[in-house]
């Protein structure tokens, strides 16, 4: 599941995050007035925007600020193209559900939808979305000096491809890292964690459950975007292969190492309740001081960052995921792209790639980034060169310590886009996955039983 | 004595502890609602806390104001509601008194068609909804309700006709009414009780439905419940503007609840006794 973004302080102060994640009023469109719209920077690509003029295209987003900029942007989409984008809000939870129910019906409802990157393989197997290639490499469509796609960050390109052809284009994104107390630590004099079992370590030094202070938290909460967002990464550190022999494979002795780091921590260092956690809960409680680290979505320090909730402003830094028994280093990623709905008629297929195109660029991303008029900015730009970009980055720093390095970093040397198993079937082996990693959490099953039932499971599911 | 009064007293105990659990994620709802959200998270929770209205004027006139949600979820069930009482009454009359081929198997298909899971047919009634256009209308979620609300009313109501001594709609053939004036000036009257309750029950389902809601909606159409969905977003959990949501959500129910509270009562005591529902 997709985490929060970071917004600037002054957004939280105004009290106006629900407004501006709810809703597109009145404030907003003031906002719209006074963003710039000159389209000229779009026009120096050397493609007719207007070429599917008079179409109309429904898009299918979750509410969150990083949509609501674009949304507030829109009114210049349609004068730059003569497309007209209906856009359709749907809780994350559901958005997977209606995006599917529409794609396997066949019946076009959304041109395109904010997808999850593990849902590509279905689509691509199905073949319910269109390859892009075709779109990104005729020049009647994309100006590729002027789309320069290279600029994606090649972690969440690589997410959205299915066999190295690409079925979707980020727009924005995440990465897991350590968020810490940094004055916790350095009472204790100690550094962030660069090993599992440093993490571990550091855990037990600063668990103080009398004082409630716990010494870490992950998320708890069974779910393919929950405890099976943040598993996957322990199972790779541990050296865990999902693909053995062409065959998948969740169980086995990497496996059971993983899962017993796992449970140890969140047995002996983590509040109770985190069993039931998701990363909002583990936010909350960080930032009302009891957690003194988690590892979770780089886009959680708005949160723990809000000056309206948070008591620990000032006392957050960030690090790199530690690293595994294997040596490795591997993030837990996450964006949300944009595909290309197949069952859509060609000429709405162009308006749709011409949207697509749109909001992806780097001007796009700018403006609704720290270019924005509105309070809300987005941590989760898709561009390397914004990240690089001193306006944006002193934006971002605003959130403690190390924050766009630890990023950088994790988003370049230490993904593995198969940090889950890309197959078309995952849906259903996440949910498994989860149920398993919960019931070992909670004593229900033992490690090597819980996941071993887990395999048996999954099994029928690779053979159907 | 005092045996008696040791098994009271347990018994006030246990109820108390009933009363407890199930008041208490209400009680929380109502409190939470008038915190700010840094007293929301405050440990050990605040009891004591100036109470304020943010969250309401945020629900209801802030910019992601949840009135129009509101009012589609009174249309949807005050909708459901209408149509749904005006095809079962009929219907649950013809099944309780009417001699007909096939009564039987008509009165088990009613029921029959409670028998698929809701999700099986979730993809169909999307598809023949997108077909005709009626996808995000009031229309098609009223005419996808009403395949649950309408068996389980005229079920609920067949017994309720059933318990109704044959002798009093003699009499008033006997003066001469017809078949229909005798259900609209004898029957319909009779059966008043149970016809609240089945409101009521029609009602709150249509009114707290979120499988289909969430399926069949769209922008212009979009009850509370799937609204109430967007307070848990991917970038926090407004706990104050979530719980005030909730409470709003819950105030027409409970209005109807107090209305038809004294039907509702006799409406489960109906079948204790024979015809005690009545009497």
């Amino acid at each position: 599941m997709k985490l929060h973004r970071p917004t600037r302080r002054t957004f939280l102060k105004t009290g106006t995050a629900a407004a501006t994640l709810m809703g597109f009023g009145p404030a907003l469109l003031r906002q719209a007035a006074a963003q710039e719209a000159d389209l000229a920077p779009y026009k120096s690509a050397k493609i007719d925007w207007q070429q599917a003029t008079g179409e109309t295209i429904t898009v299918a987003v979750i509410p969150a600020s990083y949509f609501e900029n674009l949304i507030t942007l829109a009114p210049q989409f349609k004068t730059l193209t003569g497309i007209d984008v209906r856009f359709e809000k749907i809780p994350p939870a559901q958005i997977r559900q209606k995006s599917v129910i529409d794609l396997t019906s066949k019946t076009g409802t959304y041109a395109t939808h904010a997808a999850d990157p593990m849902y590509y393989a279905l689509y691509a197997a199905n073949k319910w979305v269109e390859p892009l290639d075709t779109y990104l490499k005729d020049p009647k469509l994309t100006d590729p000096a002027w789309f320069n796609f290279d600029d994606i960050i090649p972690a969440w390109r690589s997410a959205d491809s299915v066999g190295g052809k690409l079925y979707g284009v980020p727009y924005d994104g995440e990465v897991t890292i350590q968020v810490y107390r940094k004055d916790l630590y350095d009472a204790k004099g100690l550094k962030p964690a660069n090993t599992l079992e440093a993490y571990m370590a550091n855990a037990a030094a600063l668990n103080s459950p009398n004082d409630r202070v716990w010494g870490a938290a992950l998320r708890g909460v069974a779910g393919a975007g929950q405890n099976m967002y943040i598993y996957p990464s322990i199972f790779r550190e541990f050296g865990g292969e999902w693909l053995k022999g062409g065959k998948l494979t969740v169980n086995g002795p990497e496996a059971e190492a993983a899962l017993a780091w796992y449970i140890d921590l969140m047995r002996k260092y983590a509040p109770t309740a985190a069993a039931n956690w998701n990363w909002p809960d583990i936010a909350d409680a960080f930032s009302q001081g009891t957690v003194a680290s988690y590892i979770d979505a780089h886009s959680s320090a708005s949160v723990v960052n809000n000056p309206e909730k948070s008591k620990v402003i000032g006392k957050v830094a960030y690090a790199r995921w530690p690293k595994g028994p294997s040596g490795k280093r591997v993030t837990s990623i996450w964006n949300w792209g944009f595909p290309i709905n197949s069952a859509l008629p060609e000429k709405r297929k162009k308006a749709t790639w011409l949207f697509i195109q749109w909001a992806a660029s780097a001007e796009t991303q700018a403006r609704t980034a720290h270019r924005f008029a509105g309070p809300a900015k987005r941590s989760g730009v898709n561009r390397s060169s914004i990240w690089r970009d001193p306006e944006y980055v002193k934006l971002m720093n605003g959130f403690g310590d190390n924050f766009v390095e630890a990023t950088m970093e994790a988003l370049q040397s230490d993904t593995d886009v198969d940090w889950r198993p890309r197959v078309p079937q995952w849906p259903a082996i996440g949910d498994t996955m989860a149920t398993a990693i919960q019931s070992a959490l909670s004593g229900q099953a033992t490690i090597k039983v819980a996941l071993d039932d887990a395999q048996r499971r999954i099994e029928p599911m690779m053979r159907g | 004595m005092s045996a008696r009064r040791v098994r009271m007293f347990a018994l006030i105990a246990i109820s108390l502890v009933f009363l407890l659990a199930w008041a208490f994620p209400i009680v929380w709802s109502v409190l939470n609602s008038l915190k700010t959200d840094p007293d929301v998270l405050a440990y050990p929770p605040k009891l004591i806390f100036s109470p304020t209205l943010d969250a309401y004027r945020d629900v209801l006139f802030g910019s992601g104001s949840i009135l129009p949600n509101l009012v589609s979820s009174i249309v949807i069930s005050v909708g459901t509601t209408i149509v749904t009482m005006l095809m079962a009454i009929p219907a649950a009359y013809a099944l309780a008194r009417l001699r007909f081929r096939g009564k039987k198997f008509a009165g088990f298909y009613v029921l029959a068609t409670q028998m698929l899971p809701p999700v099986g047919i979730i993809i169909p009634y999307f598809l023949v909804l997108r077909n005709i256009g009626w996808i995000d209308t009031y229309q098609g979620i009223i005419l996808i309700y009403l395949s649950f609300s309408l068996p389980f009313a005229i079920w609920l109501l067949v017994s309720y006709f059933e318990d109704i001594p044959f002798e009093m709609e003699e009499a008033a053939y006997l003066d001469g009414a017809s078949r229909l004036r005798t259900l609209r000036r004898i029957i319909i009257p009779q059966v008043r009780g149970g016809i609240a309750v089945t409101v009521v029950f029609v009602f709150l389902n249509a009114w707290n439905e979120f499988l289909f809601a969430v399926v069949l909606s769209g922008n212009t159409v979009r009850p509370v419940t799937v609204a109430m969905f967007n307070f848990v977003s991917v970038e926090q959990t407004l706990w104050a503007k979530l719980a005030a949501v909730s409470v709003l959500a819950m105030l027409p129910v409970v209005a109807l609840g107090v209305v038809a509270q004294k039907h509702i009562v006799k409406g489960l005591t109906v079948g204790a006794v024979k015809g005690g529902g009545r009497r």
